[in-house]
């Protein structure tokens, strides 16, 4: 992603969600740089447990500062970078969901919320430390020099703050992403239409699946 | 069921829900995305089982009606508060219990025997599933019984995942058949056939599944015999001075009044501990320990299914490209328990059996779904990561063991001394405990799913411990049943063969809380069975004037 990141909504709902930010942005500083339980209490309510399943809404307001989202969308598109046939996360709006994710007022996305700004808060001081530069000013191969460090982290057997935030920002990018048409579509996901009569196996696959078993002795 | 069999019986029913209305046709969110959901539909406190999960005011907690846990022990007790209950979410897998299932006591003295034979049910599982509509084969099956002729709709195809799978079964000697589900595969009974899209736990807005909303409270309603009142939430069987039940008592949810209803029998179906709670709080001088509960049988012998699960990574499913794995959303084979001759000839170390429940491939990507195969890709991000991730994406598949427990006296339900819910009435407290039955039991389930995965070049990536303590699924899967067994006399259980009350005849339980034994087979259909063959009881009674 070169140019800055949009957020994929509408301007009233910008314009909603901007006056939102407003006021809550001293909750979210607080959270920031607050203990652990004060980071762990909702900062809304959720949903409920009676929300309507065919008009969804999201009662809760986006947090993120306009600099989180831009490191969001510049780190999510170094995940999955966008090919002639798909698109890139922050394309598809995937920074918005990411912020979300970690605004919203449940256990698990709240501490998320504290992992993710952390790591956020990480890159920035890593390229500082690297190059000087805050982790959007760097070029595209000292960026990647900082996510493959994080990444080996993340796949090392001691548990690290950066391998943990690397973790879970994947987690709600790559779910985020393949759980859109365009993710459907880029990852082979052909369901979800309506059949008359459910196909069974076809030769092609049956050939193909055979020939695999005889590979493996049955 | 109870108020299906009772309208059309000719009976007046009021029926008091719970929880609030529920309108499959108006409600179902068939087809809608994960994207169009908050947080992409993950599961959270509010929904449990994920946003478009078609629960209502429920999940592991129900707002403002606490349940307790005595000290040292975990349970989870699954509730939902809309009319219709639990059958708006299940896994519509209908097995019937075989013959060995209704005298498990005769045949290895441990556990109950029923006071009834399968001769005695088949009759019932006939008419449910002629009216419920039921896809499955005859398979000839030890234990596992065939329906008659022309009852069953046909089985949807295998998947080509499950056709993979099955040949890794069949290579060890283990048989698989197809699946028993209540999901049409043809038009049925003024329903039409599954669309082979969009998942069962969201409910149906078509009705080509079972749901009570869909398939029984509408025809009971069009009987003009039956009224329904929600939010009623039932905590009392009142009783008269001759010692029977002269209606109940309840709470306005919404409004906190209380209520009575006068009835000349009362029938509790309100799952399995909640009629075993309304019991226990059904409190008299002449019943000062509750209700049907003069032997104290009422809230012991709880039992679940044991469980243990594996997921695995198949590279040779990586062959396959795009196809669509939706089908009927559960899964079109089972694994139905074939140890049977091991068990006869104590080569096992556990007495009783379980099936497999075999589920995987190209499924909806949900959040958390991809996670895994994004953690067996080499590649952590970049251009490969995301040609990995279109590799892998369909190669993973899952084995759940359902299996019998054995009813123990560590595993009940009492009423909490202490502990009210709003309205003050007192709430249950669970005691569990799974026995050594069980533990070696889901070790033999996991160690079959490790060899199979072997046999199959897969590798587990989740679910490899084979210490059966570890493995367990706790507290279990939802399927609670028996702590208002019946049994032969009142002397040794709550109920009779029809869930009549011993002490109060005019009160009669319709649950899984009529289970004397819990088999390995999932208990809908068999409380479906029970609850015709009880109510159809109860209605003879009262044409007789007995009731």
């Amino acid at each position: 992603m070169k140019a800055p990141y949009m957020p994929k909504i509408s301007r009233r709902t910008t314009l909603k969600w901007l006056a939102a930010v407003t006021a809550v942005s001293s909750i979210s500083q607080y959270v920031l740089v607050g203990t652990q339980k004060a980071a762990a209490q909702p900062i809304s309510k959720g949903y409920g447990t009676d929300p309507n399943l065919n008009n969804p809404t999201v009662p809760w307001a986006r947090t993120m500062t306009p600099h989180q989202l831009q490191l969001t969308a510049a780190l999510a598109d170094l995940i999955l970078p966008g090919t002639e046939s798909a698109p890139a996360p922050s394309a598809l709006g995937i920074p918005d969901f990411v912020d979300e994710w970690v605004s919203a007022p449940y256990p698990e996305q709240q501490a998320d919320r504290t992992i993710i700004f952390d790591g956020l808060k990480w890159i920035d001081a890593e390229a500082n430390r690297r190059r000087r530069r805050d982790f959007l000013q760097i070029d595209d191969q000292h960026r990647q020099q900082i996510i493959a460090a994080m990444a080996r982290k993340n796949n090392g057997t001691v548990a690290t703050a950066q391998g943990t935030f690397f973790g879970r920002f994947r987690y709600v990018v790559v779910g985020a992403y393949y759980t859109t048409p365009a993710g459907f579509k880029d990852i082979g996901y052909i369901g979800n239409v309506a059949l008359t009569s459910y196909p069974p196996v076809t030769e092609r696959e049956r050939a193909i699946l055979d020939a695999e078993l005889r590979k493996l002795g049955i | 069921m109870s108020a299906y069999v009772l309208t059309q019986a000719g009976l007046k029913v009021l029926m008091l829900e719970a929880g609030r209305d529920y309108v499959p046709a108006t409600e179902t969110p068939m087809f809608n995305l994960p994207s169009e959901a908050p947080l992409r539909g993950a599961a959270t406190p509010d929904k449990p089982f994920g946003f478009y999960d078609a629960t209502v005011d429920g999940g592991w907690e129900v707002p403002n009606e606490p349940y307790t846990v005595a000290e040292g022990t975990q349970f989870r007790w699954w509730r939902a508060r809309m009319l219709g209950g639990r059958t708006n979410h299940w896994g519509q897998f209908c097995l019937r219990f075989g013959p060995y299932d209704f005298k498990p006591y005769s045949r290895d003295g441990l556990g109950f025997d029923w006071p009834i034979s399968y001769e005695d049910l088949a009759p019932w599982y006939d008419k449910v599933e002629q009216l419920i509509g039921v896809a499955g084969a005859n398979e000839s099956l030890e234990n596992a019984p065939d329906s008659p002729r022309g009852i069953l709709l046909p089985p949807p195809p295998l998947r080509a995942s499950e056709y993979f799978v099955k040949r890794g079964f069949e290579r060890m000697g283990i048989p698989v058949a197809a699946s028993r589900l209540a999901i049409l595969t043809r038009p049925f009974n003024g329903r039409p056939p599954c669309l082979y899209a969009t998942h069962c736990f969201r409910g149906c807005s078509i009705a080509a599944n079972f749901q009570s909303t869909t398939v029984l409270i509408p025809p009971a309603r069009e009987t003009g015999n039956l009224d329904i009142r929600t939010n009623a939430l039932v905590y009392q069987v009142d009783i008269n001075r001759r010692g029977l039940a002269k209606g109940v008592s309840f709470v306005d949810r919404r409004t906190g009044e209380h209520h009575s209803a006068r009835a000349k029998a009362v029938v509790l179906a309100a799952s399995a501990c909640e009629s075993a709670r309304i019991l226990l709080n059904s409190k008299s001088a002449l019943f000062p320990q509750g209700m049907a509960n003069e032997s104290g049988f009422v809230g012991r012998y709880l039992t679940d299914s044991a469980r243990a699960y594996t997921v695995a990574h198949f590279p040779a499913l990586e062959k396959l490209g795009p196809r669509n794995d939706d089908g009927v959303s559960m899964f079109h084979m089972y694994v139905p328990w074939w140890g049977y001759a091991q068990q006869a000839q104590k080569e096992l170390n556990f007495p009783r059996g379980y099936h497999i429940e075999p589920w995987g491939g190209r499924l909806m990507p949900e959040m958390g779904r991809l996670d895994g195969y994004a953690r067996v890709c080499e590649a952590a991000y970049g251009s490969k990561f995301r040609d990995e991730m279109r590799q892998k994406y369909g190669s993973f598949f899952g084995f759940s063991g359902c299996g019998e427990m054995i009813p123990n006296e560590k595993s009940f339900v009492d009423l909490d001394p202490n502990v009210k819910d709003k309205w003050g009435i007192p709430v249950l407290r669970f005691h569990w405990e799974w026995g050594e039955h069980e533990l070696r039991q889901v070790a033999h389930q996991r160690r079959t799913f490790l060899d199979v995965i072997e046999r199959l070049g897969g590798t587990a990536i989740e679910g490899t411990d084979t210490d059966g303590a570890k493995a367990i699924q706790s507290p279990g899967v939802i399927h609670e049943t028996g702590p208002t067994r019946m049994g032969f006399s009142a002397k040794d259980s709550v109920v009779n063969q029809f869930g009549q009350s011993w002490s109060v005849k005019n009160v009669f339980v319709v649950d899984g809380g009529v289970f004397a034994s819990h088999p390995d087979k999932n208990p809908t259909l068999s409380i479906l069975a029970l609850s015709w063959r009880s109510s159809a009881y109860l209605a003879e009674e009262a044409r007789k004037g007995n009731i």
